[in-house]
């Protein structure tokens, strides 16, 4: 039929994992050295939980590969100026010549110090979404690794565009990075805006379409009518940012309005601190001598340690206290003698009390009787007392979960999002348990793999966590380098600002990531400004659009010294950059990645083990493999031995020794691709089938993946928790509101009073605020007048397009445009009627930031005072992108300290005004 | 007798376009064009409101108006229910296309790529100048049907015998099967679901069905 | 399409696969046809048929050439005969062999032997011209895709315009030829024909408004219509009147609600070609149950009126 001949054809496996979904595994195939198409790997029918499929944005790389605008050999930059209107001037040079380049400046690095006179590390890299360029970029973390210090702060939308304080509570609370439903168990799933259906990708999507088969309901509670409220049972629209008072609301039914019998009072008098109590100064009553907290014996009529064998904790009630001390900040001790005392659980509930259906429906602007309605189902779904059996094992039974999208579970009121669905889940039990809340994985935690054995006992009964030190001897401050404990590790300042973000490997880029693009340009007050790096890497990653206040950033990353961009395409943040370096993409290159386990989204296999993603044909031009180019930059650096050690420890996949095998390379030599990989197959197969099996490179180009089984159990966290006597650190925040207060003495020590608003946020017990009126008094504060801008603007994700890179891909672009509102202006058919607008005029819509411009798309399934733009477009220099002419909110929403939350996470919601531009031809 | 029919359960589609992009890339259609395409539909209004997501294309119809009206013969059903264009003898007058109640059929009269640059080099190696000028539209992926067959596989069981896009769906919902064989996965979805047809009022007897809720009695057992 | 900037809708959207050429097949084969029946009619009664005949001929075959070059693949064009048993395309096709063989045959058979010797043959022409005409009607009414057009109404519409643009370009021939009588009836067959066309397609936008049909259809039909009305059937009334009524200019007013009469209904026919033909879009009865919920009545987006 076409000019390929037959018989010249085969199918090459591969996985995908272009978005945080992922991975998945497909099939590529390929026909006289051609990409011709893509399919589901068949193969992983049965064992991969998507039947072995993969969404639309696999389909696109095909394109991808052969997009005529690709860079097809390193190019150096000749116009020394850089700004958005300098035109780079790249001309293109060799391998060799790029490769000296960079290995020079590195070198000349090395001897001038890893570190600068801040203590900042001098080199930077910037890395793309949630993690997923670590599956692209070949053996590149071990030359990251054998540099040393570097900087990982300089984020492309981390904090503002990702689940922020669902990860650090969720890890904190129940080791859980990110949290989903059980959704092969659950029944019942109230989401505020969780775009399962939009990002949850193949995984999610299969799985939850099996669940409506089941008959589960999920409502979706979010301001306009997603991809995932329409396939939901029911669509409750509710207003920006007021999701808290909502969920305070359900708590309060659940709470004030069944009898208590219809909680699941066992699970919260033994596996949360509900009973411990709580004294005057709002710290744990504690034995004076042990400091353990305190709870009432019901048995005996006593306060006793929490971990008295025996004991009966009361749940509630309010008792008096012979003797027990306080802890408070900086350790001071508080002594009481017959102090009365509420049960945390008391605690809460007094503090839940006022948020009754009735308020919650003034602020959310929704009927009184949903909310109490939602909350009913909640509860009567919820199976309390039932049980399962799951491979033997008899688990608690509690198909009921509570989810949670962006811009509620990051900003503003996100901290009160995520206490309260996760009290939600405690409430009735279903926390970690069949059915209920899960976890899915951890980052700020080891092991990666299994986050039940990064359970370890910890003070208080609780699991120990490693929060950043907010004492005076060890609390990280800058600008007192006499004091560090160790030199900072990025310019966002995660150390010092944010305790509970801890200081593992992903951290940094976990950090209030765009304070560290804030302060390169204006620092807070007595806050040492930070000098830019001297050399920036940036792979996979495009922060110039996916970014606050773009055009802020792009105008901050002009002033980056030396960028090396590794590069698919022109684009706004390579357009900075001063060495292009093509790298081979997602179907030439290869790597070995670990599957399976349990992963975010709702990646819950009952298999684990690793996968292959095989080249499937030859680099475009003279794009390298990036274990080719990880392996020059560390050679021409001097850095070879210490690159192979890395790769031998584990820095790629697996570590390449263990028991009964060794298949590590000598440090010695160089290594080629192949090779590399090749051992890193043997070690993962002799690893995962414990010495029974090893399969090289050859076995894997055939079969793609290796797979054991995983226990069906260990998708569960309450097993663990039960076997070591842990209980969850729910509900009440003793901890934080300790490090909160430290960490405010701290800060204003060292004569900062700029986070003081964030510091607010460090309450045992979340109270409500006005969280929609703060973005009022930012735009205030901005000078503006609320009237002017009557809109709330938000945005949504879309499957063809969200963190797929590929705005440059025409195939995205011709079949997202089937989803109505891609690439435009989702706005009320009244409220447009209002405006004058009729369906697909040009608008305008400004924000005090900026303003954007696109096509109205009018739609009754949005609420009329809010409009979306959906994605994250806005391009002037990716080619194809650029000439699309879509809107975006990014140039919207303003870089803001008064709009980032104590966790260092901000929000997609801005204020605006819209008005017609013009007809729609 | 066979009758190959589409079921799409619009219960569990997302409107994802996986299927629309898996039906590109399997057939290499020309940009625009979307022999599979998933709608997205809006029913009722604010705050009462639903969104629809329904996949489309060709019905392969028992009757067809496009092979009524084709002038050529070159539109014909086969006796297994599947609907072909021969492209050599397609005559390009576009008549099937206005014939059509789905709208799913289109012609292409220049070559077109994805990028103005020109073609790519898979664009270059697929392109087939038989498909221009002429008729063009989901053809149940017949040839990989046919060849599927002819080793015994079953379609829309095993991959191989079985079109793309039912292949690709992410959310399951594409079926695909013999309507004649009682057994069939597609005879069951219809026996087991209330489903309907679109635009039944044209009279062409669609082979593709919608399912939009199970039967009565599953639905009864549900709590709130 | 390829921008994506608006991608498929389940709203009816306006067909893009004949334009301009097509329309133009149905305006010649329209009034071709006419002018071929006119003239046979004619030369029955003995008055000037020829240069009607020949200009119905060239009409027909200007329409057919256009299609010609319409067509996705021109030379394979001799393969629209192949399906007569079902399509009118074949038909209308199959039909004008005899219809410019007839007709050619008869204006050379009346140069040598006169008009009597080429009776049959001009009978010929007429029925294959009617046939023809009915053919074009038929070919519309069976587009199934686009409800303006399957309005089985139009059909008779489409009849009666081809007899008006063929009687109304006659007149306007016939009465250049000062060596011609006047036509009084043709005249009077023109003003009958007005009424009936104009019935006829009041009737017609009634029944689509009553059936229900795509809203852009609709609105561009009710345009058409007030246009049509006033322009194509009132204002050649009344120069058909004025004509009857004041002599010296007679003749050119007569021409005048001829060509008029006939442009018209070569506008109409390119508006419902090009501007009313919305294919159906995408309706669903029921919209499906997500889970536990329920379902309920579906839509039809983009229409109007009696079938949604």
């Amino acid at each position: 039929m076409s000019a390929i001949r037959e018989g010249s054809s085969q199918w090459v496996p591969s996985y995908c994992y272009n978005c945080v979904a992922g991975p998945d595994l497909m099939t590529v195939k390929v026909e006289d050295g051609i990409a011709t198409q893509i399919r589901p790997n068949f193969e992983a029918e049965g064992v991969h939980p998507a039947q072995g499929r993969v969404c639309v944005k696999a389909f696109g790389l095909i394109q991808k590969t052969y997009n005529p605008h690709r860079i097809r050999t390193p190019m150096r930059r000749t116009n020394p100026c850089k700004g958005r209107d300098e035109d780079p001037g790249f001309v293109p040079i060799s391998w060799d010549e790029a490769l000296d380049e960079i290995a020079g400046r590195l070198k000349a690095i090395r001897a001038r110090g890893l570190r600068n006179e801040q203590g900042y590390p001098r080199v930077a890299a910037t890395f793309g979404h949630g993690g997923t360029p670590q599956s692209y970029m070949g053996t590149l973390p071990a030359f990251l690794s054998a540099w040393g210090p570097m900087d990982f702060s300089f984020g492309s939308g981390q904090g503002v565009k990702c689940v922020h304080a669902e990860h650090v509570y969720g890890e904190y609370w129940h080791r859980a990075f990110t949290v989903c439903a059980d959704t092969v168990n659950t029944r019942y799933i109230v989401s505020f805006g969780a775009n399962t259906e939009a990002s949850g990708g193949a995984c999610a999507v299969y799985r939850h379409a099996q669940a409506r088969m089941r008959g589960i309901k999920r409502v979706q509670v979010e301001p306009h009518l997603s991809v995932t409220a329409a396939a939901s049972a029911e669509w409750v629209p509710i207003k920006p940012k007021t999701d808290p008072a909502f969920m305070f609301a359900m708590i309060h039914v659940l709470v004030f309005e069944h009898p208590r019998e219809s909680l699941d009072v066992a699970f919260l008098r033994d596996r949360t601190a509900s009973p411990y109590l709580v004294g005057p100064n709002g710290y744990y009553l504690r034995e004076p001598e042990s400091r353990k907290p305190l709870v009432w014996d019901s048995r005996t009529g006593r306060a006793v340690a929490h971990d008295t064998p025996d004991a009966v904790p009361a749940l509630e009630g309010e008792v008096v206290v012979p003797s027990a001390v306080e802890v408070g900040p900086d350790d001071t001790l508080i002594e009481h003698r017959d102090v009365p005392a509420d049960t945390a659980f008391t605690v809460m509930a007094k503090t839940m009390e006022p948020y009754t259906p009735e308020w919650a429906a003034g602020e959310c602007d929704l009927p009184a009787e949903t909310i109490r309605r939602v909350a009913n189902e909640y509860l009567e779904n919820a199976c309390v007392g039932e049980t399962i059996e799951v491979e033997g094992q008899v688990l608690p039974y509690r198909p009921v979960a509570v989810t949670l999208g962006k811009t509620v579970n990051n900003g503003w009121g996100a901290y009160h999002c995520v206490w309260s669905r996760t009290v939600l889940a405690t409430l009735v039990g279903a926390l970690e348990v069949p059915g209920g809340t899960l976890g899915t994985t951890i980052r700020l935690n080891r092991p990666h793999e299994n986050r039940l054995l990064s359970v370890k006992p910890g003070e208080d009964g609780f699991m120990a966590a490693r929060l950043n030190a907010t004492d005076r001897e060890h609390w990280e401050n800058p600008a007192d380098p006499e004091h560090w404990d160790e030199r900072p590790s990025g310019r966002n300042a995660h150390k010092t600002l944010v305790p509970i973000v801890g200081n593992s490997a992903w951290s940094q880029a976990l950090g209030p990531t765009h304070l560290a693009w804030m302060f390169l340009r204006k620092a807070p007050e007595n806050w040492p400004k930070p000098i830019y790096p001297d050399l920036w890497f940036v792979y996979r990653t495009n922060p110039a659009i996916s970014f606050w206040d773009t055009g802020q950033i792009t105008e901050i990353m002009s002033r980056m010294p030396f960028v090396v961009a590794f590069a698919y395409t022109r684009d706004e943040t390579n357009h900075m950059a001063d060495i292009l370096l093509p790298d081979a993409t997602d179907l030439e290159s290869m790597q070995l990645i670990p599957v399976g386990g349990t992963k975010y989204v709702e990646q819950h296999w009952d298999y684990q083990g690793v996968a292959l993603r095989c080249p499937a044909v030859a680099p475009q031009g003279e794009a390298r493999d990036m274990t080719w180019i990880a392996g020059e930059l560390a050679r021409r650096t001097g850095l070879a031995e210490d690159y192979y050690q890395a790769i031998n420890r584990g820095a790629s996949v697996v570590p390449l020794k263990g028991e009964g095998y060794d298949f590590t390379l000598d440090p010695a030599r160089e290594h080629d691709v192949e090779e590399i990989w090749d051992a890193a197959c043997r070690a993962a197969t002799a690893e995962f089938s414990r010495g029974k099996e090893v399969r090289g490179l050859d076995w894997f180009r055939e079969h793609g993946f290796y797979l054991v089984p995983f226990k069906r159990a260990d998708w569960y966290l309450y097993p663990t928790m039960l076997e070591k006597g842990l209980r969850f650190e729910l509900p009440y925040q003793e901890r934080l509101k300790r490090v909160g207060k430290e960490l405010e003495a701290r800060m204003h020590e060292a004569g900062y009073h700029w986070w003081d608003e964030q510091l607010k946020d460090y309450e045992a017990i979340p109270t409500w605020h006005d969280f929609p009126g703060l973005w009022i008094r930012q735009l205030e504060k901005s000078g503006g007048r609320a009237d002017d801008y009557p809109l709330w603007a938000i945005t949504t994700k879309s499957m063809q397009y969200t963190t797929g890179n590929n705005v440059a891909i025409q195939l995205m672009d011709e079949v997202g445009s089937n989803v109505r509102g891609t690439g435009r202006v989702i706005i009320n058919t009244r409220t447009a009627e209002r405006y004058g607008i009729a369906q697909g005029d040009r608008v305008e819509v400004r924000s005090m930031t900026g303003a954007t411009v696109g096509r109205a798309e009018l739609m009754q399934g949005v609420r009329p005072d809010t409009v979306v733009i959906p994605a994250q477009f806005g391009q002037w220099a990716t080619p194809y992108a650029k000439d699309r002419e879509y809107p975006s909110l990014n140039r919207l929403s303003p870089l803001s300290l008064d709009l980032t939350d104590s966790s260092g996470s901000g929000a997609d919601v801005v204020r605006v005004a819209v008005r017609r531009l013009g007809g729609a031809s | 007798m066979t009758r190959y029919a589409m079921v799409a359960d619009l219960r569990k589609c997302v409107g994802c376009q996986t299927c629309t992009a898996a039906c590109k890339v399997s057939n290499a259609t020309f940009p625009g064009v979307q022999w599979r395409k998933v709608l997205d539909m809006e029913v009722g209004e604010y705050p009462d409101v639903q969104r629809v997501f329904v996949p489309t294309g060709c019905q392969h119809c028992d009757e067809p108006a496009c092979v009524e009206v084709c002038p050529s013969t070159a539109s014909q059903k086969r006796d297994d229910g599947i609907v072909t264009i021969d492209y050599d003898m397609c005559i390009g007058c576009g008549y099937c296309t206005l014939a059509c109640p789905y709208d799913a059929r289109s012609i292409v009269r220049e070559a077109t790529w994805a990028y103005a640059e020109g073609p790519t080099e898979v664009e270059k190696a697929r392109f087939d100048p038989r498909m221009l000028g002429v008729a063009q539209k989901c053809t149940f992926c017949v040839d990989v049907i046919d060849t599927g067959v002819a080793q015994g596989l079953t379609p829309g069981v095993h991959p191989d015998a079985t079109p793309a896009c039912v292949n690709s769906c992410i959310a399951g919902a594409l079926a695909f099967g013999d309507l004649d064989d009682p057994g069939s996965n597609v005879a069951h979805l219809l026996r087991e679901n209330r489903h309907f047809r679109m635009n039944e009022d044209a009279g062409t007897g669609p082979g593709f069905y919608y399912l939009w809720d199970g039967e009565q009695s599953e639905q009864e057992e549900v709590t709130p | 399409m390829s921008t994506g900037a608006a991608g498929y809708t389940p709203h009816p959207r306006l067909q893009s696969s004949w334009d301009l050429r097509a329309a133009s097949n149905f305006i010649g084969g329209g009034v071709g046809t006419g002018l071929v029946l006119t003239a046979t009619v004619v030369a029955a009664f003995g008055g000037l048929w020829m240069p009607g005949l020949l200009l119905g001929l060239a009409c027909v075959a200007f329409g057919l050439s256009m299609v010609f070059l319409e067509l996705g693949r021109p030379w394979r064009a001799v393969n629209v005969f192949f399906h007569p048993r079902t399509s009118w395309m074949t038909r209308e096709g199959v039909l004008s062999l005899p219809l410019f063989a007839a007709g050619a045959g008869a204006v050379a058979v009346a140069w040598f032997y006169g008009t009597v010797a080429a009776a049959p043959l001009l009978a010929l022409a007429g029925l294959c011209a009617a046939g023809f005409l009915y053919c074009q009607a038929h070919i519309l009414h069976r587009a199934r895709g686009i409800p303006a057009w399957s309005e089985s109404t139009l059909r008779w519409v489409m009849v009666a315009t081809g007899l008006t643009e063929g009687v109304g370009v006659f007149l306007a021939i016939t009465a250049f030829a000062q060596s011609a009588p006047r036509a009084l009836a043709l005249e009077v067959a023109l003003a009958v024909l007005l009424a009936a066309r104009a019935g006829l397609w009041l009737g017609y936008a009634r029944r689509l408004r009553a059936r229900g049909a795509p809203t852009r259809s609709m609105r561009a039909i009710d345009a058409l219509g007030a246009r049509f009305l006033w322009f194509g059937h009132a204002l050649p009334a009344v120069l058909l009147v004025a004509g009857w009524l004041v002599w010296p200019f007679a003749v050119e007013l007569v021409t005048a609600a001829g060509l008029v009469a006939a442009a018209a209904g070569w506008y109409a026919k390119l508006m419902i070609i090009t501007r009313a033909a919305a294919s159906r879009g995408f309706a669903i009865p029921q919209t499906p149950t997500r889970g536990r919920s329920a379902s309920r009545a579906g839509a039809r987006p983009g229409w109007g009126g009696g079938a949604s």
